[in-house]
């Protein structure tokens, strides 16, 4: 995704550069980093290289002469731009045609290209939102199922009785007793082997929870500390 | 009438699961395929704390007709058990049991076993049910003693 916004961004800098490139004040050695940054500078840097490059062909004393008269003379500025012009300006147009149509090529190229992407994006977005609202369909279910009968993570309230008396405690009904094992050790200061849980006159194991006895609220389960 | 029975039966299974005496167990029992049969109780009575019956969980059956709660349940330890008031079939004679003395139909099934508790250590020698267990427990007190330890050690506790 990151990739073909980057590459989309051309196809704008186009019609806001382009006015700029026209100007020859361009033509510095900057052409390379411009490329780099446009394709639309690129041609346009490159029309402009081969314009440069007739004018030295074609008249190599009229450069220096240009740069001369430049200092002294004004008016004789924009003569050999003409002569250049004239020769260049067929090579030009003809470059020109050709990077135009690489360039309305290149142009259609990404247009489909960011069509394409557009697309893409598009139909990632609706996945998307398909999504969420498959996850907030889900969810709501999830909750209203929740509320009708008590499933996933829902609590119980058990009492927890031991020699000295009773205690209520509230826990997840998928959870297993060990943390109540472990309380009653601490509280009984004995080993957590010495604890027995009992509901039912049944033994509870460790890797057992409320839901898998079938408890219910307010269910009493039994401490047993068994001496070592 | 037997809609009676079994709706009070359900009722006292449920005040049971909230809350019983600690180490006593009353739960009706569970046929093989797996239907719960209110009519049948299969019980626990841990030997109180402090006497000879301490450490055994005496294992007895409540068994209740249709006529309950107007008349008692039947109460059963195993064949034999060793107590002056156990007739040897195991069926418990006590005044609260007995339809005719005691019974009152708002007695519990909790009542009913602590009632049995308290009489494991306190048997009626007035009301004798077996030879043996009443004869050692007027004759021979150290023996009886003996023979109640002994038992104990015979029904340890299952968890």
């Amino acid at each position: 995704m990151v990739d073909e916004t980057e590459e989309l961004e051309p196809l704008f800098d186009y019609s806001r550069v382009q006015p700029k490139i026209i100007c020859l004040d361009d033509d510095d050695d900057d052409d390379d980093v411009v490329c780099v940054v446009t394709k639309k500078r690129k041609k346009n840097s490159q029309s402009q290289h081969v314009e440069n490059g007739n004018e030295k062909k074609t008249n190599v004393e009229a450069v220096p002469v240009t740069s001369v008269v430049d200092l002294e003379d004004d008016d004789w500025l924009p003569s050999p731009p003409k002569v250049t012009s004239k020769k260049a300006q067929k090579k030009k147009t003809d470059e020109e045609d050709s990077t135009l149509k690489n360039l309305r090529l290149k142009k259609r190229e990404l247009a489909s290209f960011a069509e394409s992407a557009k697309k893409l994006l598009k139909s990632v977005e609706d996945s998307v939102e398909m999504d969420n609202l498959n996850l907030l369909h889900t969810s709501k279910d999830d909750i209203s199922e929740k509320t009708s009968k008590p499933y996933e993570r829902a609590k119980i309230l058990i009492s927890v009785q031991d020699k000295e008396g009773t205690k209520q405690i509230r826990m997840f009904m998928d959870d297993n007793f060990e943390r109540i094992i472990k309380t009653y050790a601490e509280k009984m200061k004995c080993d957590l082997k010495q604890i027995v849980l009992s509901f039912d006159g049944d033994k509870i194991s460790s890797s057992e929870t409320p839901a898998s006895l079938g408890m219910e609220d307010d269910d009493m389960i039994e401490i047993h500390v068994k001496s070592s | 009438m037997s809609g009676i029975a079994r709706g009070r039966l359900a009722e006292e299974r449920k005040s049971w699961r909230k809350n019983h005496p600690h180490g006593f167990v009353a739960k009706p029992e569970t046929l093989p395929d797996g239907t719960i049969n209110l009519m049948v109780w299969h019980c626990t009575i841990p030997g109180k704390q402090g006497t000879d019956w301490e450490g055994g969980y005496y294992p007895l059956t409540m068994i209740f007709s249709e006529d309950y709660p107007s008349k008692p349940p039947k109460c059963k330890f195993p064949q034999a058990f060793f107590h002056p008031n156990v007739y040897p079939s195991g069926t418990v004679c006590l005044s609260i049991l007995n339809e005719d003395s005691g019974w009152r139909p708002a007695i519990t099934v909790k009542q009913i076993l602590i009632g049995i508790q308290d009489l494991l250590d306190q048997p009626n020698p007035a009301d004798p049910a077996q030879t043996e267990g009443y004869h050692l427990f007027i004759q021979d007190a150290a023996e009886y003693k003996k023979r109640v330890k002994h038992q104990a050690k015979q029904y340890p506790s299952l968890v």
